[in-house]
């Protein structure tokens, strides 16, 4: 991106409030801005700046924070250089707006976050679920969420000693630490 | 999907019928379905349905220190598993602020076009299988394998290599490694003609690819499509080129594209490349001899491993598309978050239900291959 670019976007950015705007590298520029502001920056981005296509929309849950982080990352084809935009949600009702209408791909991320972190979308084509079709527990990338806890939990560990194993073991051989010792050596400190 | 979750569906007094897709079935790419309505042979509606192959990964990353997750990452992509190292350890290189010597960015990129050459081989043959032509599947398989056989010599593994560590690659390459390559590459372009005539211009294949699944430029650019699908549109855009990381920028090659957006042009796309990656690893072969050093950056014990509180975006072209990992540190021995944006997640969802909408339900195989959708990149 050259230099003359990068101010344009300088300049046209500032007309947002409350945007904080960090160079990261020569192609990737970081975009704080409050929540409300989002649309309006990608509309902005969108078209005037020629950022037409959504790479991801991630999300983070900062759960010491309360707050989920989205990060709409967005890549122009002309100045060939990324903007990652990141807004904070609060954690609680977790609900914020679809921006599927200035991007199509939005649908995609916007289900799946739905889906693993359970944040709706409002005005998103289509929030069913789509990887976790058997699944009825809470969404399962929230970092409340311990999945092996969740395992100990609901699902039983089963013994797996055929007598091939044991022939081995009494011959000084295999498994020589007991499984709870090797699936659990995480939590030893 | 546990058949006691099905209800029996009323059908409609017409000729409307509802049918299931996949997930087992040759004209799907991997585990995969599709929920398609039809008028006679006709799609009215198709909905895709993943999750088949859903292992989370994200969440696993999550519990495993920095290093172990190299050995998770490449089996989020079966076929083309290398980009997925790669777009890994440079998140980690770029969150520690490690710099990659130079021989082990030239030996990233070998590794990565012949993983990427090994990838559209194998899409050749799945996607002539679709179309009967098992000849081409099992030359596909076949000459793949001879990739394999030199992924197992330089790395260990033959689909998984597990290479690239942050820092740089685990080993260094064995002797008479380079000769090997080329001979492999030799012998490689030397089988393109063959393929030509039994696949790329056979009249069985052109006629069945030809006006299937078009889009039209802006509406790949509306889609999120990447990669070879989207170059197939007319629009050379490359992330190698264009948002260059290791030495792409240093080496010669050109962008293949095609104008008419349809599943014929997206495979001649791929047949092309192979031929740019071809000249990509002459262009590596030649030029490692000259560069010595480090194959690796000095590392902290990787079992004790703090990365520096952060974020950062990765992007690094795959043999589908644009392979984008958005990773997250809280300066602690693990990954806060991982996010994989897998170029399929496009191609295989909201690409794919939209081009399978007024074609025959036989050509929707012809879609999804030309695609090259890779599901377990959706499921993750």
């Amino acid at each position: 991106m050259s230099q003359e670019i990068a101010h344009w976007l300088d300049n046209l950015l500032e007309e947002i409030e409350g945007i904080e705007i960090r160079r990261k590298s020569s192609r990737r520029v970081r975009v704080d801005v409050p929540a409300d502001a989002l649309p309006a920056l990608l509309e902005l981005l969108q078209g005037r700046a020629g950022y037409i296509h959504l790479s991801a929309i991630s999300c983070v849950d900062w759960i010491e924070d309360e707050e989920f982080e989205l990060v709409y990352h967005v890549w122009s084809y002309e100045s060939h250089s990324l903007v990652s935009a990141h807004i904070r949600i609060a954690r609680e009702p977790g609900v914020y707006l679809s921006v599927y209408d200035l991007y199509q791909p939005a649908a995609f991320f916007e289900r799946d976050i739905h889906e693993m972190y359970g944040i709706h979308f409002e005005g998103s084509p289509n929030m069913d679920k789509f990887i976790l079709t058997e699944w009825d527990g809470p969404p399962p990338m929230r970092k409340e969420f311990d999945s092996e806890a969740y395992i100990n939990e609901h699902l039983s560990w089963q013994a797996y000693n055929p007598p091939w194993l044991q022939a081995l073991i009494a011959e000084g051989g295999g498994v020589v630490i007991p499984p709870e010792e090797q699936r659990f050596s995480r939590k030893k400190d | 999907m546990r058949p006691e979750n099905y209800e029996a569906q009323r059908q409609p007094p017409s000729n409307e019928y509802e049918l299931n897709f996949g997930p087992n079935h040759p004209g799907i790419e991997g585990n995969y379905a599709l929920k398609v309505k039809l008028h006679g042979d006709v799609v009215l509606e198709a909905k895709a349905d993943g999750g088949y192959l859903h292992r989370g990964f994200e969440k696993l990353m999550e519990q495993r220190l920095w290093i172990q997750n190299i050995a998770l990452v490449p089996r989020i992509c079966v076929p083309d598993p290398s980009p997925m190292e790669l777009c890994y350890s440079m998140a980690v290189e770029q969150l520690c602020g490690l710099k990659v010597p130079k021989r082990a960015r030239w030996i990233r990129v070998m590794q990565l076009e012949l993983s990427r050459i090994a990838a559209h081989l194998f899409t050749f043959g799945g996607h002539a299988a679709t179309t009967g032509m098992y000849s081409t599947m099992y030359w596909g398989v076949a000459d793949r394998d001879l990739l394999l056989d030199l992924f197992e010599e330089f790395t260990g593994g033959r689909v998984y290599s597990i290479y690239n560590i942050p820092g740089g690659v685990r080993r260094e390459l064995p002797d008479g490694f380079l000769q090997r390559v080329t001979e492999t590459l030799d012998y490689i372009e030397s089988r393109l003609a063959d393929y030509d005539n039994l696949f790329f211009k056979n009249q069985v294949f052109v006629k069945r690819a030809k006006g299937v699944g078009v889009m039209s430029r802006e509406q790949a650019l509306a889609w999120g499509v990447t990669g070879p699908n989207l170059r197939a549109t007319g629009l050379a855009f490359d992330v190698r080129r264009d948002d260059p990381y290791l030495v792409y920028d240093q080496l010669d090659f050109d962008i293949p594209t095609e104008e008419n957006g349809d599943a014929w042009a997206r495979t001649l796309v791929r047949r092309h490349e192979l031929m740019q990656s071809i000249r990509i690893l002459r262009q590596v072969v030649e030029a490692l001899p000259d560069i010595h050093g480090p194959i690796r950056a000095p590392i902290p014990n990787p079992l004790a491993w703090n990365v520096p509180a952060g974020e950062t975006y990765t992007r690094v072209e795959s043999s589908k598309g644009e392979l984008c990992y958005y990773v997250v540190s809280d300066g602690g021995p693990k990954p806060y978050r991982v996010h994989v944006r897998g170029p399929s997640s496009m191609h295989a969802v909201q690409v794919l239900e939209k081009l399978s909408v007024g074609s025959r339900i036989e050509d929707i195989a012809q879609t999804m291959f030309s695609l090259d959708a890779c599901p377990p990149e959706v499921d993750r």
